[in-house]
Order: structure tokens, then C-alpha cells, then sequence
């Protein structure tokens, strides 16, 4: 569904991504894991659109996304669960769920999006008129992940979804990923630090370091794979 | 207490038009981070072109509303694609828009110059010199009138800031812009868009003020530093923010003269301004953008 074939970016001078490749088949879950700064929302930037590559392509069902601008790829199927939340602050949670559903394709069906947004997380439905900003980490994260899915993605991406959430919280981050791709049918590409969680709820994993792809192979490999273990699980 | 009601009425009727005026210019900054100084040419063009329109074709100023306005939308647009678009933005590069707007608005002012002379001009009507009383006090028909459009046209932009996926998108866009590309908005089309109105509503401010004062080429430097005072006093946050704002310099400018010289009143905005810079530096109405 998703190609990424062999992709540099650049900010300014300084390269972030070094020749990177990667590939998401339709109904996967596939996870890119890395420490701090290895290049992971870089990556999930490009493919959004919001940093375009120097060179190399990315393909999504077998089309060049880098003439379709960024605007457009929404409408397309893919969405973007951004790193840190990046909610609209000053504006009620319903207002940041109703413009997830701006595209064309998605605003038709806004009030059937909200209705299932909400009995997925019925914590939104009781904020739906508080200010986003006011929300508790955990609440914001549910509206970022709420957001993405008023576009009626076919592939979504997540970039950290766990990252300073308390723990209960984290699990039920991950429990949402996985009903998400069973329950909804979504294609899914996961970002994170978590390595163990994330490896246990992907099909294949990619370990990235300083914007280069390390290790790939089925999660139950890596979480096997001694080098990965000693220096990402402290095994 | 005659005179106090006189000054009370007097200060209400000028708040709507400072209110549409610092608007225009409280849009563009919260949207695009940019101070528009060519604000004053819209507000210098629109009182022009209405009196253009009243002049030459007949048309009654209020009635041309609608082609001052579109013609201003316009007009800001293709700035924007011309020239905004290729700004640097924000703190960074605050001073080269600054600077270039500043051209824009050197180069409207000096074409007014060329094509309608330096002399002062009015919009004068058959209905100009009319008056009706207000809580006791005679007012003139125009005062009026521009206060009730200034109204349905904050109304308006209210309604359409908050209740329609458009508008939604340009508070978002203000928010976060990176945000928006993630769900589809076409963020270059806001700002293209948000240029426009702020142009528009420049060009409404010049059409109601050429209705009831004189102007001339220069005019709008001072109406421009007034939507300045507007917009820091009341924040970007809302129509009801920079209502506050507006309300609170024209008090401020009305009853200064029970204590000032007449010929300080204009300085009182400023005074204000440095007031609040000092006390509350986000503004007396709070900083939310566009909440
Ligand atoms: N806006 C930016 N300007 C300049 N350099 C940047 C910018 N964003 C990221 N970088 C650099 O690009 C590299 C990759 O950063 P990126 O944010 O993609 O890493 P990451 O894997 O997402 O890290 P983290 O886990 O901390 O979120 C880093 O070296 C970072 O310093
Ligand atoms: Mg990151």
C-alpha cells in the first residue's frame, strides 16, 4: 500500500534521512522504531507531505505521492496521528473532530465519523465542548487519534501515540491500534520508543538508526535478535 | 449630564467603525503573522472608490458595498499571491514584510495623488446633513448607519468564523497550520483567503468613513495606528475582543476632550496603547488567537 523507496531529507544543510526504505503492505501493521533524533517523524513527515524528500519517491497504492500535494493526500487515505498531539488549542474538541473531516470525501459522512469517534472514546463525547488546549494528555492524545479517523483513513499513521502517557493510558493507546486494525481493517504504521509494545503489536518491525534503516524482519524476529535486545530492550 | 449622555452615544456609534477597521487588520496578523501596513491604502482606497462610485456613476455609498468590498477582496488576493506569499513570516522576518508593505502602501498613496489630486474630498449625499435623536441626543443619519453596518458586518464575520467549515479552517490555520495540511485544508487558500477579507473589511472602513469625514490621499495613517490600538488593547482572540477594544478607544477618545485640548484627543489612543504594552502586555482582553 505504502512504498517508501529509498528517500534523503534534508532541513537546510543538516540530512536527516539517509536512503531510507520502507513498505507497508495493505491491512499490515507495521511498526518504525528508533531512539531520539533517529529520523522516525522525519520519515512520517514526508510521507504527510509536510517535509518533502530531495530525492527518492514514495508511492501509495502504486502512485508517486511527491506531486500530489499535501492537502491532497488526506483525501487520498492517508492520515497522520502527529507527534505531541498538535490539536488546534483554542478550539472545542467537536470543532477539532469536525475539521479532521474537511476533505471532500469525509465531510459527507462528518455526523457518522463523530458518532463513532465518540463511542470509541466516550471521554470526548463529555469534552466535546471544552476547549482542546484545557484537555489532560491522554484526552488529547484520544482527539488527535479521533481527528485522524473523521478523515476516513485507509492508512494511519502514528508517530509516538504513547510518549508521556501514564501507564494505563499507554496500554489502552496500543488496545486502540489494535482494534483499530482488526475491528476497523485500518493499515497501520506505527512509530515509536516503546520498542517491546510496539514490536508486540506489529506484524514487522524496521529499527532505524541516524536516518538509516538498522534492522527489518517479522516482530517476533527482532524481539528475538540479540543486537536489538541489548541495545533497545536492555536484555 | 446632557453632555455625558451627547459623548456616550457619539463614542458608541464611532466603536463600530474602529471595530471594522482593526479587524481587517487583527485577521491578516493572527492568520499570517503579518502587520499589513498597506491597511491604511485599503481604508484610503475604499473611501476613493466610493466616492468614485457616488461621483461619477451615482451610486448611493451604501448600496456600493458590495463592489468596494469585493473589489478590496480582490485586490488583497492578488497581493497575497503577488508578494505576501513570498515573505518571510513572524518574529524572524517581521521586518521585511513590514517594509514592503509599507511600499504597498507608499505606492497607493501616491497614485491617489496622481489621479485625484491632494485636496480633501467627502461622500455627500442627499441624506448627509440629516439628523435623528438617540436616548435625547440629535445625531446625524450617517453616524447611524455606519454604526448598524459596522454591526451586521462584525455579525457576519462572526457567524462565519465560527459556524462554517471555511471559517473553522481559517481559526485553525492560525492555530497550527501544520495541523491543517494533516486533514486536507489547503493552508495556501487560507492565507490567500484570510488576506482578502482583512483587505475587504480595510476597504468597508474607508467606504463607511468616507461617509461621515473628509479624507484625501493621506488619509488612513491614522485610522491605521487606531486598528493598531484596537487590536492590542482587544487581543485577536474574537469579534467580542476587538468590539471591547474599539469600545474602549472611542470612550477614551470622547471624553478625553471634558479634560484634554481638542487637538490632543488624537494622541490619546496611543497613550492607551502604551498603557496596556506596560501593564498587560498580551492585551487587556486576553491573547487567545482566534479561539
Ligand atoms: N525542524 C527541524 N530543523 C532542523 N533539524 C531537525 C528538525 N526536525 C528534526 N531535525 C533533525 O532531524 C533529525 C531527525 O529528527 P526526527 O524528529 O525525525 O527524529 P525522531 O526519530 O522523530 O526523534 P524523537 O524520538 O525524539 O521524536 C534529528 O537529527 C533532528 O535534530
Ligand atoms: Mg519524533
Amino acid at each position: 500500500m505504502l512504498e517508501i523507496d529509498d528517500i534523503e531529507v534534508y532541513y537546510g544543510d543538516a540530512q536527516a534521512i539517509f536512503g531510507l526504505s520502507l513498505e507497508v503492505g495493505e491491512g499490515e501493521v507495521v511498526t518504525l522504531v528508533g531512539s531520539n533524533g533517529a529520523g522516525k517523524t522525519t520519515t512520517l513527515r514526508a510521507v504527510a507531505g509536510i517535509r518533502a524528500p530531495r530525492s527518492g519517491d514514495i508511492r501509495f497504492e502504486g502512485e508517486s505521492l511527491l506531486k500530489i500535494p499535501p492537502h491532497e493526500r488526506a483525501e487520498r487515505g492517508i492520515a497522520l496521528v502527529p507527534e505531541g498531539r498538535e490539536l488546534w488549542p483554542q478550539m472545542s474538541v467537536r470543532e477539532n473532530l469536525e475539521l479532521g473531516a474537511f476533505g471532500k470525501r469525509a465531510r459527507g459522512r462528518v455526523e457518522e465519523s463523530l458518532g463513532q469517534v465518540m463511542s470509541l472514546f466516550p471521554r470526548l463525547e463529555e469534552r466535546a465542548d471544552q476547549l482542546a488546549g484545557s484537555l489532560s494528555g491522554g484526552e488529547q492524545q484520544m482527539c488527535a487519534i479521533g481527528r485522524a479517523l473523521m478523515s476516513k483513513p485507509r492508512l494511519l499513521m502514528f508517530d509516538e501515540p504513547s510518549l508521556g502517557l501514564a501507564p494505563i493510558l499507554v496500554r489502552q493507546v496500543f488496545e486502540t491500534v489494535r482494534h483499530l486494525h482488526a475491528d476497523e481493517g485500518l493499515t497501520i504504521l506505527l512509530v515509536e520508543q516503546n520498542l517491546r509494545k510496539a514490536l508486540e503489536s506489529a506484524d514487522r518491525g524496521y529499527v532505524i538508526e541516524t536516518g538509516r534503516i538498522k534492522t527489518e524482519g517479522p516482530s517476533k524476529e527482532l524481539l528475538q535478535d540479540e543486537t536489538i535486545r541489548s541495545a533497545y530492550l536492555g536484555i | 449630564m446632557e453632555e455625558v449622555t451627547r459623548l456616550t452615544v457619539s463614542s458608541l456609534l464611532l466603536a463600530g467603525l474602529y471595530a471594522v477597521m482593526a479587524y481587517g487588520l487583527g485577521l491578516i496578523y493572527g492568520v499570517l503573522r503579518v502587520v499589513n501596513l498597506a491597511h491604511a491604502g485599503m481604508i484610503m482606497g475604499g473611501a476613493y472608490l466610493t466616492w468614485v462610485l457616488h461621483g461619477r456613476l451615482g451610486i448611493d455609498p451604501y448600496l456600493s458595498i458590495p463592489v468596494v468590498m469585493g473589489a478590496f477582496f480582490v485586490f488583497g488576493v492578488v497581493l497575497y499571491k503577488g508578494l505576501v506569499r513570498f515573505l518571510p513570516r513572524g518574529a524572524a522576518g517581521g521586518g521585511q514584510s513590514l517594509l514592503l508593505l509599507f511600499g504597498v502602501w507608499l505606492l497607493m498613496r501616491n497614485a491617489a495623488y496622481l489621479l485625484f489630486s491632494g485636496n480633501d474630498q467627502a461622500v455627500r449625499t442627499g441624506y448627509s446633513t440629516q439628523g435623528l435623536r438617540l436616548l435625547g441626543v440629535s445625531v446625524s443619519v450617517n453616524r447611524v448607519a455606519v454604526f448598524v453596518i459596522a454591526l451586521i458586518a462584525l455579525g457576519a464575520l462572526h457567524f462565519f468564523l465560527t459556524r462554517t467549515y471555511l471559517g473553522k479552517a481559517i481559526r485553525a490555520v492560525a492555530q497550527n497550520p501544520d495541523s491543517c495540511l494533516l486533514v486536507g485544508i489547503d493552508v495556501e487558500r487560507v492565507y490567500a483567503l484570510t488576506f482578502g477579507i482583512g483587505s475587504a473589511l480595510g476597504g468597508l472602513a474607508g467606504l463607511l468613513l468616507s461617509t461621515i469625514f473628509a479624507f484625501n490621499p493621506s488619509s488612513g495613517a491614522v485610522e491605521l495606528l487606531k486598528s493598531f490600538v484596537v487590536v492590542v488593547l482587544g487581543g485577536l482572540g474574537s469579534v467580542v475582543g476587538i468590539a471591547l477594544g474599539a469600545l474602549v478607544l472611542a470612550f477614551a477618545e470622547s471624553f478625553s476632550i471634558l479634560v484634554l485640548p481638542s487637538f490632543l484627543t488624537a494622541a490619546v489612543g496611543f497613550v492607551l496603547l502604551v498603557i496596556v504594552l506596560v501593564l498587560r502586555p498580551g492585551g487587556l482582553f486576553g491573547q487567545r488567537v482566534l479561539g
